[in-house]
């Protein structure tokens, strides 16, 4: 019989492995979409032979940083499409997974000020509901319902002249995906290698052959680089050039009150989106600094923007205190939608980058296809339309036209 | 972050007198003969290695002149020759 102090004790979630020389596959980045990936090769294709390299620690990068907000009501039925799987995959993984990833339903509503912004809603609230997703236009009463702290009266700077309420959105613990995707590759059979840096690709006659790390030589006959924000970096090792502009992206939070913030609450014209963590913080988050970099240090002038923004349509947030601010990277395409591509440039180089600040919601729909299309070494449909090689057609995504913006990133 | 960028007519000043330009590409391909390819190629394609890289910034809330500065985006820092 289990004893109470049984479960007391302390407990891994995964044991470490030794760093074998070879590998059939070796993943780039010990994010959710290096861990997601890695899960899905083992559990869905039997490809146990499987090596996760991360330079810091798991969930260093973006998957540890983001405010952690889910939704499927992008602009473009590609996007939706991919979006809305990965929706659906959050409770599944909870079971699957048996760990609480705190997904809270909360549901998103994004706020227009402009005429154009209202226009900008209609089409994606067409698209979604064309797609079967619940998306729906409110006016500016309806969206006190949801919110009573809005203010909706014609003071504040932007007045609110509609909302996009998406229920089927919401937030969950970000540092749970990662724990749990990590427990469960490594309950597969999949190494997950931390502290190791990757520093060189090897390549022989237009093929990954393997990589150089801190650690030394591993040779494997797959490559996956999903390293995030540091992709664009990962790549030059190889000559090859992306159309990826990585951007510090910042975050905060405010001093835990009690609850009255049920929904994301976002806006274009702000730039701005916030949600209240099951802690009672107030999480918010917006800006990218405008030149290219890979330093996660936050800037000081953009808590004087937050303050401003939140408290001109949130009136009851006055007073109330900043207590942290972090960054991460956010890598920014010019059609604001990601890069997942086979055999780039080399035979056996997967590429998973260009997530920009919508990585987090996608990160396990995007594993489970690129565990696909590693290992049938063929693109799946649905994951087709975010080809690098749209950007050199002239076919770009079109997510621009979406109402979820909130920085500068325009071009 | 901030940090201070030199121009070179005003001086050392705060970065957010400045806007950035992005990398130095050299010239514009010729337009004669240019593919659709060649042209995306050079709009959007880049090399960003986490070490210095010259790129182009406007001083608009001073002088209003665009210059070359080095900066290195492993530490989002401007390289100035001397340290
Ligand atoms: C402040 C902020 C807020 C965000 N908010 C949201 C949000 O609300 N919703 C949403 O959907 N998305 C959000 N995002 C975006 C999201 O966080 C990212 O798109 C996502 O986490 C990317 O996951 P990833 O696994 O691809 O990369 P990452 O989590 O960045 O993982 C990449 C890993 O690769 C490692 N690595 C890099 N180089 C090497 C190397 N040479 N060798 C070995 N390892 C290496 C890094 O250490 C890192 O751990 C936000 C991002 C930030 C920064
Ligand atoms: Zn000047």
């Amino acid at each position: 019989m289990a004893m109470l102090r049984d479960y007391l004790r302390p407990t891994r979630l995964w044991a470490p492995a030794p760093i074998k020389p070879h590998y059939q596959v070796v993943i780039i980045g010990g994010g959710i979409h290096g861990l997601a990936t890695a899960y899905f090769l083992a559990k869905t294709h039997g490809i146990r032979d499987v090596a996760v390299l991360e330079r810091h620690y798991i969930g260093f990068g973006g998957s540890g940083r983001n405010t952690a907000i889910v939704r499927a009501n992008q602009r473009t039925a590609a996007s939706v499409r991919l979006y809305d799987e990965g929706l659906k995959l959050w409770p599944v993984l909870v079971d699957e997974l048996d760990f609480n990833l705190m997904f809270f339903n909360s549901g998103n509503l994004n706020l227009a000020h402009s005429e154009a912004a209202v226009a900008a809603f209609r089409m994606a609230i067409g698209t979604a509901n064309f797609l079967g997703i619940r998306s729906e236009l409110l006016d500016p009463l309806q969206c006190r319902e949801l919110i009573p702290a809005l203010d909706i009266s014609d003071r504040p700077e932007h007045p609110i002249q509609a909302g996009m309420y998406h229920p089927p959105g919401g937030t969950l613990r970000h540092d749970a995906v990662v724990w749990a995707l990590a427990k469960g590759a490594a309950a597969h059979g999949v190494h997950i290698h931390q502290g190791v840096e990757v520093t060189g690709i090897d390549t022989d006659g237009g093929r990954v052959t393997g990589v150089q790390t801190n650690r030394g030589a591993l040779q494997c006959r797959q490559l996956g680089i999903m390293a995030g924000g540091y992709g664009t970096a990962l790549c030059t090792l190889i000559g090859l050039e992306l159309p990826v502009h990585p951007l510090t992206i910042q975050a905060m939070v405010t001093q835990p009150l009690k609850p009255f913030l049920n929904h994301v609450v976002s806006s274009g014209a702000y730039h701005v989106y916030a949600t209240q963590t099951l802690k009672g913080e107030i999480a918010t988050g917006a800006h990218m600094d405008p030149q290219v970099n890979y330093t996660t240090d936050p800037t000081a002038r953009y808590f004087k923007h937050q303050a401003e923004a939140l408290t001109d349509f949130m009136p009851v947030l006055k007073d109330v205190k900043f207590m942290r601010t972090w960054a991460g990277l956010a890598d920014m395409t010019p059609d604001m939608a990601p890069i997942m591509d086979a055999n780039v440039g080399f035979d056996g180089l997967y590429l998973d980058v260009g997530w920009g600040y919508f990585g987090f919601k996608a990160g396990p729909i995007a594993g489970k296809y690129l565990a696909e299309m590693i290992a049938r070494d063929q693109i799946p449909e649905i994951i087709s339309p975010f080809g690098l090689g749209r950007f050199l057609e002239n076919r770009y995504a079109g997510e621009t036209a979406g109402a979820m913006k909130y920085g500068h990133w325009d071009s | 972050m901030t940090f201070m960028l030199t121009c070179p007519i005003c001086g050392r000043r705060e970065l957010h007198e400045f806007l950035c330009g992005g990398q130095e590409r050299g010239p514009r391909p010729p337009q004669e003969g240019l593919s659709a390819e060649a042209h995306f190629r050079y709009a959007q394609f880049r090399s960003i290695p986490p070490a210095p890289q010259p790129e182009w910034w406007y001083h608009g809330q001073g002088c209003g002149v665009w210059f070359k500065a080095t900066r290195n985006p492993a530490t989002n820092r401007e390289e100035r020759p001397g340290g």
